[in-house]
């Protein structure tokens, strides 16, 4: 068999956009839109089918916006799709994204039944305040019952999303969080730093809140990956957490520079040695599709050289980190000048390494965005 | 040749603002519509160019004909001066050239110190001062009140000074007939051997230097022989002339007695023509020079680096160019821990400083760091030698010193009486002490201090200014060294000493200069991937210290498939960000920070 590849599927459809959401997706939809969707994007798998026909799909992943809210029907005819015209492997990984209050048992059940088995559940908090002024379309109750939900449909690898640094969330209160979620027993847990984006409805309201400063943001992190290693979660990317053989798949290739195809508008691919995306405009990427207009966003070559940045950049988000054999043997690059950054790192507790492989600490993780440039600049000035 | 007694060399003093320039510009205007009224648009055109080229023959001397009422053609030659107390020697040579000068006093201010320093400079040369009383057409213009200020403060007869309104063209004409009438004309014996006063000179890539010069005795000729009586150097004049609002205009039958003109004689650098050195005949030399030639010394010192170290030949190409046409700058290489290559200028003052700074910023499109201005201080060691010493790196250990001297100046300020009290404040503050003070009328006062020049260098003017509205005036100069009581202060950034950032204070404010410095640098660091202690010392003893917090966050929680395109761009922008610091050790510096330790009375 060929080389595994993930398969991203986009699904641009909210019952409500959160206030502090900036991904691609419109709020409500009507049944129209979302039935010219499917078919937009029924079309774009069945173009797509005959670039993967030497390769192996291993994950599919229905992200958002909040997949379940574009239909039973339309989820199985994309479902189908795949299966009939991909080269679906057995056992591949097969997650959908929801949202608490958007799915229930009997929902969960028929998602299970076709053929989802993985579910990624955005929680986010346990206080039902904050979910009101994030602008979720759930409470705390929800989210346990959507949960158990889920397990009684026979879900074995559930993800649950969360949110630090909220407004007015103390450290104590973000520990209790977590202590309560490991209870629930997810395979999998993200948590995520909020960050304000502009132009979404809390960063426009920024002022009227308290958010926890970075040096409290930071607690808060360092105290996620104590209590999570604790209860026997590996910490395997920044902001993720995993049972032992229940890491996301599909996430991990982005982060191992593993090839994955992205449909829908804004979806994004990295195959055959090209990055691309497709337009954020769901009128115009559908329209592109059923018509015959233009639904390509950017594209970038990458050669050999972008390649071994983005392998610094992205493998030092993992817990794996870089290895200075892995990157002679793949891009010829000199790795001294990189090593010589994360020494001097680990000098003060942001890094360690095993041989002359280098991973970053949790406080490391906390300044990637300053490591990561440091070692890329080192790497274009070194000798 | 024109005959003497239809000669009148003239200069214009004036405050800042109070409408010099506008005044020249209208008396230029006048002379040619009368004269060249067929050539007058021409005139105006070329005078344009002249500006958009930067070289303003009016703002050195301009020649002018004028057909007085008593139906003679008068020559006036009207002598720019430098109108800053940092160029108070380039002016004193100016008023030397000139027999008399207008003295532009606003209608609505007033004297200011400006005025009145520059006023005493003209007296002391002998000038006779014709007061001309400017923007009356403003609502708020007293000339009656301001004419009684002249006659009361000055004690020069103002009542019947011209009226003026040199914005709108008013009164012109009484100037030219007050120049005319009540300024001198030049004596000197064009048969006597030549003695000509440099009172400026020019840099031109393609004539060489142009010196601008007023003879005071004998004839210059193009073919003959000069020697500069300063620096000994002969030449063989090229070309003599006059100068025009058009440009220069040659007169091959050259230049006598009394007469204001320029020479070029394939002179390479403007070293070899001091301002206030005198010109004489090589075979036939005059016994002894003019009077008053001084040899320009700069006050203030800098060090000045390239932001980006790979500019250091950019840097000294062009303080090369500038060094070309300002004879006052000095420079010499410097090496700094922390800056890397540099140089270390000297310049006339403050202002000086600025427009050096601005010009090699803005025509040579450099970004500087430039360390916090020094005087030079006199350095008594205990093996008794003395050293001068313009950069605190040089300044002796507690060991080796006996007994520092800085430099002094006499300061003058004017100010509306409601504002004496903040500036004695002030004053004090800046280790002033109180000379005297004089009230010109019921609520102007001339304060006069005694000032380390150390003091004034930071941010004196500016705060006086910010202290009295704006209104309070200030000129000095250099009066004598004296014993001081100084100490070196030293800045540390996590642990190791940064050159650049030593500064010489006076014992008393070690304290408080050391804790603002301190503060300073930690506002204006970032945070780094480690806590940098901000440590102030003097001679190895801590004094003040601040702590630059550590980084503990700067992170992109979520990067998947869309977002990676979107990290390598904030990549870039983040290397972006670097290229403006300065690594001082492993503490990653910002341009700003070298700034603000020079700013520390703001809050």
């Amino acid at each position: 068999m060929g080389q595994a590849v993930g398969l991203y599927l986009h699904i641009p459809f909210c019952q409500k956009k959160c206030d502090y959401c900036d991904f691609y997706s419109v709020p409500g939809g009507d049944e129209r839109a979302k039935q010219t969707y499917t078919k937009a994007l029924a079309a774009h798998l069945t173009e797509t089918a005959p670039a993967l026909t030497r390769h192996t799909v291993d994950t599919v992943y229905f992200g958002g916006g909040t997949p379940p809210v574009l239909g039973l029907g339309p989820l199985h005819t994309l479902m189908d799709i795949i299966r009939r015209r991909f080269p679906l492997a057995a056992g591949a990984e097969i997650t959908l994204e929801a949202n608490p209050g958007v799915v229930d048992d009997k929902l969960l059940k028929k998602l299970r039944r076709e053929g989802f088995n993985r579910l990624s559940l955005g929680v986010q908090s346990l206080e039902d305040d904050t979910l009101a002024l994030l602008g979720r379309v759930h409470n705390a109750r929800q989210a346990q019952s959507a949960f158990e939900g889920a397990r009684a449909a026979g879900f074995d690898n559930i993800g649950v999303d969360l949110l630090y640094g909220l407004p007015g969330q103390t450290v104590e209160e973000w520990r209790a969080t977590l202590r309560e979620i490991v209870a629930w027993g997810p395979e999998h847990i993200s948590c995520y730093g909020l960050k304000l984006e502009e132009g979404t409805p809390l960063w426009r309201d920024r002022a009227d809140y308290a958010f926890p400063d970075d040096d409290a943001q930071a607690d808060q992190y360092l105290a996620a990956v104590s209590i999570l290693e604790e209860n026997g979660y590996l910490h395997y990317e920044i902001s993720n957490f995993a049972r032992p053989g229940r890491v996301s798949r599909h996430n991990l290739k982005y982060w191992t520079l593993a090839p994955y195809i992205g449909l829908g508008p804004s979806a994004c691919s990295d195959f055959g040695g090209r990055r691309w995306s497709y337009v954020r405009d769901l009128e115009a990427y559908v329209g592109g599709m059923l018509g015959d207009g233009d639904v390509l966003h950017e594209m970038e070559e990458l050669p050999p050289e972008a390649r071994a940045a983005e392998y610094l950049m992205l493998r030092l988000r993992t817990a794996d980190g870089v290895s200075g054999n892995e990157y002679v043997r793949l891009y010829k690059g000199n790795f001294e000048p990189v090593e010589r950054v994360l020494e001097a790192r680990a000098a003060h507790g942001f890094a360690r390494s095993e041989g002359n492989r280098w991973r970053l600490t949790p406080k490391g993780f906390l300044v990637s965005n300053r490591i990561i440039a440091d070692v890329l600049e080192a790497r274009t000035e070194g000798p | 040749m024109v005959k003497q007694d239809r000669l009148r060399n003239f200069c214009i003093i004036a405050h800042i603002d109070h409408g010099k320039s506008t005044l020249a510009d209208r008396l230029i205007e006048a002379t040619h519509a009368v004269a060249q009224r067929e050539m007058a648009d021409q005139i105006l055109d070329n005078m344009e160019l002249e500006r958009e080229r930067g070289i303003t023959i009016k703002a050195r001397a301009v020649r002018l004909d004028y057909t007085a009422a008593d139906g003679q053609a008068y020559v006036l030659n009207l002598i720019d001066t430098p109108g800053h107390v940092d160029f108070n020697y380039e002016v004193s040579r100016s008023l030397a050239a000139c027999e008399g000068a207008l003295l532009v006093v606003d209608a609505a201010q007033g004297i200011e110190a400006q005025t009145l320093a520059n006023t005493y400079l003209a007296l002391e040369h002998d000038l006779e001062v014709l007061p001309i009383l400017n923007k009356i057409d403003l609502p708020s213009a007293d000339p009656e009140r301001a004419a009684q200020e002249v006659e009361h403060v000055i004690g020069l007869p103002a009542l019947g000074a011209p009226r003026v309104s040199a914005k709108l063209g008013q009164g012109i004409d009484a100037v030219l007939e007050a120049v005319v009438s009540g300024i001198p004309a030049p004596a000197g014996d064009p048969g006597a051997p030549l003695r000509a006063l440099i009172f400026d000179s020019q840099y031109d890539s393609y004539r060489g230097v142009i010196v601008y010069i007023r003879l005071m005795e004998g004839r210059l000729r193009p073919g003959q022989a000069i020697r500069m009586m300063e620096t000994g150097a002969v030449f063989e004049v090229v070309e003599t002339g006059v100068l025009r609002p058009l440009g220069m205009e040659p007169c091959a039958d050259g230049l006598a007695a009394g007469e204001v003109g320029y020479f070029t004689a394939s002179i390479k650098t403007v070293r070899e023509t001091q301002v206030g050195d005198t010109v004489t005949d090589d075979a036939r030399p005059a016994a002894r020079p003019l009077p008053g030639y001084r040899r320009v010394q700069p006050m203030v010192f800098s060090g000045v680096y390239p932001a980006d170290g790979a500019k250091y030949p950019d840097l000294r190409d062009a303080l090369d160019k500038l060094k070309l046409n300002d004879a006052s700058l000095t420079f010499e290489p410097e090496t700094s821990v922390a800056l890397g290559y540099g140089f270390r200028c000297g310049f006339l003052g403050l202002l000086h400083m600025e427009i050096i700074q601005e010009r090699l910023e803005r025509e040579y499109n450099l970004d500087l760091i430039t360390t916090a201005p020094s005087v030079i201080y006199k350095i008594h060691k205990t093996d008794g030698e003395t050293a001068l010493i313009d950069n605190p790196l040089n300044y002796p250990n507690p060991t080796e010193l006996d007994y520092p001297e800085e430099p002094f100046v006499k300061a003058n300020v004017l100010t509306p009486s409601a504002y004496v009290g903040s500036i004695m404040d002030l004053c004090q503050e800046r280790r002033g002490t109180f000379r005297d003070m004089k009230y010109l009328d019921a609520d102007r006062v001339e304060m006069h201090y005694d000032l380390p020049l150390g003091e004034i260098i930071y941010d004196f003017f500016d705060a006086l200014k910010s202290r009295t509205r704006g209104y309070a005036s200030l000129d000095y100069e250099f009066s004598e060294y004296r014993k001081s009581d100084l100490v070196k202060l030293d800045v540390l950034l996590n642990g190791d000493p940064v050159d650049a950032l030593s500064f010489i204070v006076h014992t008393d404010k070690a304290y408080p200069r050391a804790r603002r410095i301190a503060e300073k640098l930690k506002d204006n660091i970032p945070r780094q991937m480690f806590e940098v202690p901000v440590q102030v010392a003097v001679g190895g003893k801590i004094i003040a210290r601040e702590t630059v917090k550590a980084l503990r966050k700067d992170v992109l929680a979520k990067c998947y498939g869309g977002d990676i395109t979107r990290k390598k761009k904030l990549l870039e922008k983040q290397k972006e960000g670097k290229k403006r610091m300065r690594s001082l050790g492993s503490v990653e510096v910002p341009q700003e920070a070298f700034m603000a330790v020079l700013k520390l009375d703001e809050n």
